[in-house]
């Protein structure tokens, strides 16, 4: 009898500890992706040297789309990076795309040249990209295999070993199983 | 007839003619209030002010615009942020539980309050207790007396009206002379109201009205209040911070589940990754490591390891001198930056320089012969010579050079096994439990007995020859997660470790469970 009181008394202390922990430990912000291993979301985006470009042009390689920010500081952190992997991985096969949101074409144009972006860059003026690819974060990464399937996402900056590791395995047409997360910041 | 005609009219008319003119932009505000803003904390989309929102409510109108119906709309942000982004969640699965819980709490809490009350009823309606129930008879007696003489003194003192005096007294007089009758038909009525019956009476009413908590309920709110306590000062001490922008949270990193440990652990973790080939987890383990101590020459060493390996040879030298700015004798850093200067910039004299100062640290036996093999290859290159041995070529010359064999598993632990499970065989240098190992495999979702060939192309570091003596283990990773060792998971040793590479008849048996 005793015994029963003592469980009755702290199965739901401990239960509601638990689920306070268990709120406690999670990220409220972060927002898992549904769309890894599935077919990425088709846009054409006009470039900043004005030239249109299709994601279905693109078939058969293994594309990099990078959405970014000048604003954002993450972005600013990675986007050196980004250009030397570039210069290193373009001619794998691999396409690197950078789309702008949230900006305005000054400050975009301003960034592009000031971290002396060489690979195709252009602007998401209404965010329409960036929602079809359910970004929230940013920077955030998206990794798509020559199949037009997105294999790996990353939110946050991105570091050259998992942006060759990941260019890779996308190549290989390996779906990670989970996303990846570095330091990002909520869009506006 | 006029009137059917016009009957027929509006029959045939389209219903959209018929049916009110939809406000869109009314509409929009009611989609957009059933989904969360994606940037804000608990706003709808309707009411959050920012530039993420207005975008998306300008998606919602246009969808609408296209002849979409709400529940369309719904579908294609789920399909973009995943349930997440609604409000209300929809009632499957586990949802469910959201939607039931509360009715089956407010269910139990009704038939809860209902049960209590039926005990609280029976309880008080023990009184005037039944007329077999002598002891209970004599307590309610010895209430009913004391009651009596507190009514005589409460109205001598003139806290009572004669008029509430005398019906009071009235009524505790019919409830006393009630109790009497039935404490004289009582079986032992004969002996009366004895004295002893009346101080017992008196002692355990008494004791009972000191002990008001019962030990139980005392222990359980004791434990409560120190696990509350612990739980509430561990927390507030790790978590809170200095908030460092804006957009930071004065939680920091530990709420949010980034941040596992302190320094040790987070070298610990970085390490595993690092063994399993886990790339991200080692880089990320690692920079936390290095976040909090921005001179530890092993974080930055394994960077470099890392960024060697990603064929970044200026990243990885800046990291191995990173490490050894903090210690100049850090081994690992010497022998990861010779490589890299070896193998990314072909400096074939400073790699030597760099080996060769680590050299005057290795203690005699294999892993000195290795490095004094790495040395001469470096110093033939340097001299323009061919390069005839390792490190580059030892891929080649030890093509054939492998340790090969079968891991079994005994019928006891197959059971155990899943079939999303991964095998990793993990071999190091022998007598070296410190460092990356040299070589790791990795199967996915295994079948035993399974023979299995590991040879240089499973290298950890290119340039490092794979031959002499050799540790050889398997691990079976239960969440396919080889940056961490979980309990589940299976693991075997060879047991006749250490293993000269070459040998091809290897049986690890896995006959342990983590």
């Amino acid at each position: 009898m005793r015994w029963r009181r003592l469980l009755m008394t702290l199965v739901p202390i401990l239960a509601i500890v638990g689920v306070l922990a268990y709120g406690f430990h999670r990220d409220p912000r972060y927002i898992p992706s549904p769309l890894i291993g599935h077919e990425a979301p088709p846009f054409t985006i006009t470039l900043f040297d004005g030239r249109k470009l299709s994601l279905s042009d693109l078939r058969g390689k293994v594309v990099f789309v990078n959405f970014w920010s000048s604003w954002c500081l993450s972005c600013r952190a990675e986007a050196g990076e980004l250009e030397a992997s570039w210069q290193t991985l373009k001619d794998r096969s691999a396409v690197f795309l950078g789309i702008g949101i949230q900006d305005t074409e000054q400050d975009a144009l301003a960034f592009v040249k000031e971290f002396g972006i060489t690979y195709p860059t252009g602007r998401d003026p209404s965010s329409k990209i960036a929602i079809d690819y359910g970004v929230w974060g940013i920077p955030e990464t998206f990794f798509i295999d020559p199949e037009g399937r997105i294999t790996y996402k990353h939110v946050g900056a991105l570091d050259p070993a998992i942006i060759s590791a990941k260019l890779e395995e996308a190549g290989r047409r390996v779906v990670s199983d989970r996303e990846g997360k570095g330091l990002y910041q909520s869009i506006r | 007839m006029r009137f059917s005609l016009i009957f027929i009219v509006l029959l045939n008319l389209p219903g959209s003619l018929l049916a009110k003119p939809v406000d869109l932009d009314e509409e929009t505000r009611r989609i957009a209030s059933e989904l969360r803003c994606a940037v804000c904390q608990n706003l709808s989309l309707a009411d959050s002010p920012s530039e993420l929102a207005g975008e998306m409510r300008q998606v919602i109108l246009e969808r609408l615009k296209e002849g979409k119906t709400p529940d369309e709309i719904k579908a294609y942000f789920v399909s973009k942020y995943g349930e997440w982004i609604l409000l209300a969640p929809t009632a499957q699965g586990l949802n469910l539980l959201i939607w039931v819980l509360p009715f089956v709490v407010l269910v139990g809490g009704v038939v809860a309050v209902g049960f209590l009350t039926k005990r609280w009823v029976r309880t008080k309606r023990k009184f005037p207790p039944a007329a077999l129930d002598r002891p209970l008879l004599l307590q309610e007696k010895t209430r009913l007396d004391s009651d009596l003489q507190e009514l005589d003194f409460d109205y001598q003192a003139g806290r009572l009206s004669e008029i509430d005096y005398a019906d009071l007294r009235k009524t505790l007089e019919t409830e006393t002379a009630a109790v009497t009758r039935q404490l004289e038909s009582s079986p032992g009525a004969e002996a009366g109201i004895s004295r002893k019956d009346l101080a017992t009476l008196t002692k355990e009413s008494g004791a009972a009205a000191k002990k008001p908590y019962k030990r139980w309920q005392l222990a359980s709110a004791g434990a409560f209040l120190l696990l509350f306590g612990v739980t509430l000062g561990v927390a507030l001490t790790k978590s809170v911070r200095p908030r460092g922008s804006e957009s930071g949270s004065i939680t920091g990193d530990f709420l949010t589940g980034t941040d596992r440990g302190g320094l040790p652990t987070l070298l610990a973790r970085g390490r595993t990754a690092f063994e399993n080939q886990q790339w991200p987890e080692a880089i990320d383990a690692f920079k936390k490591a290095l976040a909090i101590d921005p001179n530890q020459p092993e974080a930055h060493a394994y960077m470099g390891l890392i960024l060697t390996q990603a064929g970044h040879a200026d990243g990885a030298l800046l990291a191995f001198d990173r490490a050894l700015s903090a210690d100049p004798n850090f081994p690992l850093a010497l022998w990861g930056k010779g490589l890299a200067l070896f193998h990314g910039k072909k400096d074939y004299s400073s790699a030597r320089a760099t080996w060769e100062r680590l050299l005057t640290m290795v203690p005699v036996g294999e892993e000195r012969d290795n490095l004094q093999k790495l040395i001469a290859d470096a110093k033939r290159l340097e001299n323009g010579g061919e390069k005839t041995s390792a490190p580059a070529t030892a891929g080649l010359r030890d093509q054939g050079k492998r340790l090969e064999g079968t891991i079994m598993v005994p019928s006891s632990l197959q059971a155990k096994i899943s079939p999303g499970d991964t095998l990793f065989i993990i071999v190091r240098r022998a007598h070296l439990a410190e460092g990356p190992p040299q070589a790791v495999k990795k199967i996915p979702s295994p079948h035993f007995p399974l023979k299995f060939s590991i040879g240089p192309e499973d290298a950890m570091m290119p340039g490092v020859p794979f031959d002499g003596k050799m540790e050889i283990t398997a691990r079976i990773d239960k969440d396919g997660n080889p940056a961490t060792k979980s309990p589940g998971d299976l693991v075997g040793v060879y047991r006749k470790n250490p293993v000269e590479v070459g040998r091809s008849n290897i049986e690890i048996v896995i006959d342990r469970e983590l």
